[in-house]
This record gives structure tokens, C-alpha cells and sequence, in this order.
């Protein structure tokens, strides 16, 4: 047996590294698309979270123009921008669904994580697979609520016209991955405690209030601003959206998104650092 | 093709407190508890084997497993799958092996069956005609026609776990590991699982891992069987000599055509072992007892028939079952 087995793993270290990416990159396409058909499989699943969704933004409408009421501007911020935020950050927290619900929190308390050990495929660049699958299922339905906002008029079209509704984009995609990298790494804290809902839960208490996805941040005092801008969470929803309204515009933008990329760049790196960690600490529950 | 020598696997948990604020003081204490699942074991499985792993429920069978696919670091201990160590080349050993837990499922829950078979197809970088063929012989052997496009939610547990099957077998791996692949079923369900087992192994030269608990399992398909309890190894080897060793005879059990055939003759090499009269039993029956391996079967039934007038005859094998139920009480094989 010694003779196959030394060419194998010969040929397996020298043989194409590169083939060897395209196949995990084709899996991992695989995977997000099977997330995205699980996502949207069950109808009324669909149509309820639409629902769901469309009614916040218009309570959050009506919440925001009473609160400000006849008073044209609260701390430099005038009464259509901070609906309007309000609208964008509604459809933010639901797009940001890992938010509530992690892939990786819900296998490994079910025991399932040992189904994506056998897979062909590392555990971190699959379960993003998964999230980004998820992610991309809730994003017709986000489409759906902005097209409601601009039609009655609570939302305008993005500052910095073609230019930055790109920006825009741009910054969303950071956004999105950051968001989903932070609740990666916390979700796997449950290799080591096997209980991970309070600390998502208190993560995401956090996290909706400090990415100012439930109030702007330039509600917030001097202070906690200057806390909140050395911590990943408002590149999860504060620079999107301070690039849509053009409170950050030019270099600045190109600087708010710049910090978004170091972002994603640190916490993946992070993530793969914690589960080289937790790769001895793999407990599968239930038999 | 497999080689574990001295595996070990322990977990370490937080000692669990009663009494008052039970909670909150389970939280702070740092006292932890280990216990050892698996305890060394050693054994080695060839290519094209096809091994039965038993034990009583918490005995490690799951354990081994999941340290053999790669999911679980042992704690000491070496493993070699086909020449890699499994946890530490993992994506490379999963390309290489099946996996079915009967406990578990890997189809996805809300789609089609056949989305899933895609998916791994696509895993597996398996292209488009390998895909369409391979899809058709399981759908052929395991009888899958009926429900390849409905969600995997709506089949039934049988149904399930032929896809299972599937899905773990859809890329051809060397080896495939079936962890109580029969748990739940039905007797028919239950036969075709086996036969499709068997035809694997046989056709195909797949080796296979098989844990379970229903010992007809072991008997259709096992030769050699790995017995493990409190994670260590019982017994390795042949079926069939354990069961010589516990029980070394096997039963004719014969109906006599009359009540009063005369004093019974007892062949040499049997003996006549006395059977309470049952209800069921409309004549009288008789049952001789020998050992297989000093008098043939046919010279049993030869020398019986010629000294009494029979209408029905069974030779029985002693029941593995008992056999079983005796080492893991004892928790020991018999030497």
C-alpha cells in the first residue's frame, strides 16, 4: 500500500494547484446557488418575509415623520434624509439576515456541521457560500421595498448621480461581507462553547445599534462616534449609506470604502486563524 | 486502505452543578470533566473488505467513524485512510470516501432530491455524462423513479435514505462508511438497502465500514466483524468463529409424523434436547443437537430419517443475537 500512496500525495501537493482552485471555486458557486433555491423553495416563506419587510419600512416612515414632526432638522440632519436613512437601513437589517441567523450556529447545534466536514470544500469558504446564498435569496424583496420608498416618496435617488449610486454599490458589497465575516467568526465561538445564542444575541444587540443600522450615527455623541470608527461595524451599514446621501463623497468615500476592504480583508483572515483553532475542538452533537 | 493504531478521542466538558443557582455556578466553575469515548483502537481494514463495526449505543462506534472520515482530531493516536491522515488532508479525503449517517441526513431539505445529487455532482467535479450515468444506475438499483423531483421533506424515511445512498455513492468513492444505514426501516426497505450493499461491494470492489445495530445486517453482509464496548476492541475477526466459540452446535429440528414413534434414537454425535410442547405445535417435535464441524449436517439428517417417519425438518443456527446480548452484559468475548 506504501507504493500508491506516495505518488498520491506527491501528485496530489504538485498536480495543478491552480485546477485545484477552479474546482473549489465552481463547488462553492454550487453551493451559494443551492442556497438561494433553498431559500426561496417554500412559497409562503417568500411571501411572508415580503410582507414583512415592506411593513417595517412603511412603519419606520411613519415613526421618523412623527418624531421629527414640523421640526425641519435635528443636529444638521433635515427630516427627509433621516427617513430616508431609516427606509435603507430597515432593508439593510434584512438583507443582513446573519443578523439573526447564522448557517454555522444552527449545523453545529444540530449536529450537521459533520455533513460540511465530509465536503470536498473548507469549512469557512462554505459556509460563506451558504450566507452569500442566503444573502442574495433576500435581496428581490429589498428591491421590492426601496421601489415602494421612492414611489410614495420617502427615499431619494442616491447622491452623486451614476457616479454614486456605483459608489453605492460598491461600499454595499463590503458592507454585506464584513457583516457576514463578523457573525462568522462569532458563530464559531460555539466550536468552543457549543452554546452560541447568547453570544450572537448580545453580539447582535451590538450590532444593529453600532453599525447604525436602527439610529444614524450622527445622532450618537462625540464620544461613542469616535469608539464606534475603530470597530467593524458601521462599514457594515453607516458607509453604505453615508456614500448614498453623499455625507462622505470623493476621496473621502474612496477612504470609507478603502477601511471596508481592510476590513474584510482582516476579519476573513481572522476567521480562518479561529478555525484552525477550533479544528480540534470539533464536537459533532447527537450520535 | 484504512489503518487506525491506538486511536484515542476523549471530550472535555464543564462540570454540570445542582442545587441552588445550579446555572450561574455551572457557568463559573472551571472544573471539567473528561471522558474517554474511544480507547485505543487499533485495526486495520483492506481494500475491498467489507467490515461490520459493532457495539452497544455509546460504545464509540460513531466516534471512530468521525475520526476516520476526518471530522473529528483524535486525541491520540494515529489514523491513515488510503495514505493521508484524514483530519489533516481533509477536502483531498472526502473526494475519496461515501458517508451515510442514518442518524443525519446530507440532502437538502427543502428541494428536489435530485438538486442535491446536482450539488454533489458538482462537489465532486463530476461532469455531465459521468452525472447521467451514474444517476441512472442508482435510480435503477435503488428503485428512485418515483421520487428524484420531490422535496427531500416529503419522502419517507426509506426513501431517504435511498437518496442518502445516492448522494453518498454518485462520484464512485473507494470507501464508504455506512453508520446505521438501516436504522428505522421497514423489513423490505431494509433487504433492498443490503442487497444494494452488497452489490457495491461485490461489483464494484467498494470497501465498506458498516455500523449497526440490526444484526441481520451483519449476517447478509459481514464475514469479519469488529466488536468495540467502553471504546475499546472486543473482538476482531471472523463471524463465524465467534459464533463457533460461544455456541459450537446447531439444531435439527424435526416434526415426527406420529405421536408414538417408539423410543427415540439419538445419532452418534447428537443429542436429543427436550423442547417444551407449545401451543403452536400440532405434532410432536423433536430437536437433535450437534456440532457441525464433527458430524455433517446430512449424516444428522440422514441417520434421523432413517430411524423415524418425519413431515417436516429445519436445521437452525444458534441465534447470533444471544450471542451478542452475552458479550456486551459480560463486556467481554469469551477466549
Amino acid at each position: 500500500m506504501t507504493g500508491p500512496v506516495a505518488t498520491s500525495t506527491t501528485g496530489a501537493t504538485t498536480a495543478a494547484p491552480a485546477g485545484h482552485l477552479a474546482a473549489q471555486a465552481r463547488a462553492l458557486v454550487a453551493i451559494g446557488r443551492q442556497s438561494v433555491r433553498s431559500a426561496l423553495a417554500v412559497r409562503s416563506e417568500v411571501l411572508v418575509s415580503g410582507v414583512a419587510v415592506l411593513v417595517r419600512v412603511v412603519l419606520v416612515i411613519l415613526v421618523w415623520r412623527a418624531v421629527y414632526g414640523s421640526t425641519p432638522e435635528v443636529v444638521g440632519v433635515d427630516r427627509s434624509t433621516a427617513v430616508a436613512y431609516a427606509v435603507l437601513g430597515a432593508v439593510f437589517t434584512n438583507v443582513l439576515n446573519p443578523f439573526w441567523r447564522s448557517s454555522l450556529e444552527v449545523r453545529v447545534r444540530q449536529g450537521r456541521i459533520a455533513v460540511d466536514l465530509l465536503r470536498p470544500v473548507g469549512l469557512v469558504p462554505q459556509t460563506l457560500a451558504q450566507q452569500v446564498g442566503t444573502t442574495a435569496a433576500a435581496v428581490p424583496r429589498c428591491v421590492l421595498a426601496v421601489l415602494l420608498a421612492l414611489v410614495i416618496g420617502a427615499l431619494q435617488a442616491p447622491a452623486g448621480g451614476v457616479l454614486g449610486l456605483l459608489a453605492f454599490a460598491v461600499s454595499t458589497v463590503l458592507g454585506v461581507a464584513v457583516a457576514l465575516l463578523c457573525n462568522l467568526v462569532v458563530a464559531m465561538t460555539a466550536f468552543w462553547t457549543l452554546e452560541v445564542g447568547g453570544a450572537l444575541m448580545v453580539y447582535r444587540a451590538v450590532a444593529q445599534f453600532a453599525s447604525g443600522a436602527l439610529i444614524p450615527l450622527w445622532f450618537m455623541p462625540g464620544w461613542l462616534r469616535g469608539t464606534l470608527e475603530w470597530l467593524p461595524f458601521q462599514a457594515q451599514v453607516f458607509t453604505p449609506l453615508s456614500v448614498y446621501f453623499g455625507t462622505v463623497r470623493g476621496w473621502d468615500a474612496v477612504g470609507a470604502v478603502a477601511v471596508q476592504a481592510l476590513w474584510v480583508v482582516l476579519l476573513a483572515l481572522l476567521a480562518q486563524l479561529v478555525w484552525s483553532r477550533a479544528l480540534h475542538r470539533v464536537v459533532v452533537q447527537g450520535g | 486502505m484504512i489503518r487506525a493504531e491506538g486511536l484515542v478521542k476523549e471530550f472535555t466538558r464543564p462540570v454540570r452543578r445542582t442545587g441552588p443557582l445550579a446555572g450561574v455556578r455551572s457557568l463559573l466553575t472551571r472544573e471539567r470533566v473528561t471522558t474517554r469515548a474511544v480507547d485505543g483502537v487499533s485495526f486495520t481494514v483492506d481494500r475491498g473488505e467489507l467490515v461490520g463495526y459493532l457495539g452497544p449505543n455509546g460504545a464509540g462506534k460513531s466516534t471512530t467513524i468521525k475520526m476516520l472520515t476526518g471530522v473529528l482530531v483524535p486525541t491520540a493516536g494515529t489514523v491513515e485512510v488510503d495514505g493521508r491522515v484524514p483530519w489533516r488532508d481533509r477536502t483531498r479525503n472526502a473526494r475519496g470516501i461515501g458517508v451515510v449517517f442514518g442518524q443525519r441526513t446530507q440532502l437538502w431539505h427543502d428541494l428536489p432530491l435530485r438538486d442535491s445529487f446536482e450539488l454533489v455532482a458538482k462537489l465532486y467535479g463530476l461532469d455531465q455524462p459521468d452525472y447521467q450515468r451514474a444517476l441512472g444506475r442508482f435510480t435503477e438499483l435503488l428503485d428512485l423513479h418515483e421520487f428524484l423531483d420531490t422535496p427531500v421533506r416529503g419522502l419517507s424515511l426509506g426513501q431517504r435514505m435511498r437518496g442518502d445512498l445516492t448522494a453518498a455513492m454518485l462520484y464512485g468513492p473507494p470507501l464508504l462508511y455506512l453508520d446505521e444505514p438501516t436504522v428505522g426501516l421497514d423489513v423490505v426497505a431494509k433487504a433492498r438497502i443490503r442487497e444494494f450493499v452488497a452489490e457495491t461491494n461485490a461489483v464494484d470492489g467498494t470497501t465498506v465500514v458498516l455500523t449497526t445495530h440490526d444484526l441481520v445486517d451483519v449476517e447478509r453482509l459481514c464475514r469479519r466483524v469488529l466488536l468495540i464496548d467502553h471504546g475499546q476492541v472486543l473482538y476482531d475477526g471472523d463471524l463465524a468463529a465467534l459464533r463457533r466459540r460461544y455456541v459450537p452446535y446447531r439444531d435439527l429440528v424435526v416434526t415426527l409424523a406420529r405421536e408414538d414413534d417408539g423410543p427415540l434414537v439419538a445419532p452418534p454425535g447428537t443429542t436429543v434436547v427436550e423442547r417444551p410442547r407449545s401451543a403452536r405445535d400440532t405434532a410432536r417435535v423433536v430437536v437433535f443437537r450437534f456440532d457441525p464441524a464433527q458430524t455433517p449436517t446430512p449424516a444428522v439428517v440422514a441417520a434421523v430419517t432413517a430411524e423415524h417417519e418425519v413431515v417436516d425438518l429445519d436445521v437452525t443456527d444458534p441465534d447470533l443475537e444471544a450471542v451478542i446480548a452475552e458479550i456486551y452484559s459480560s463486556g467481554r468475548v469469551r477466549a
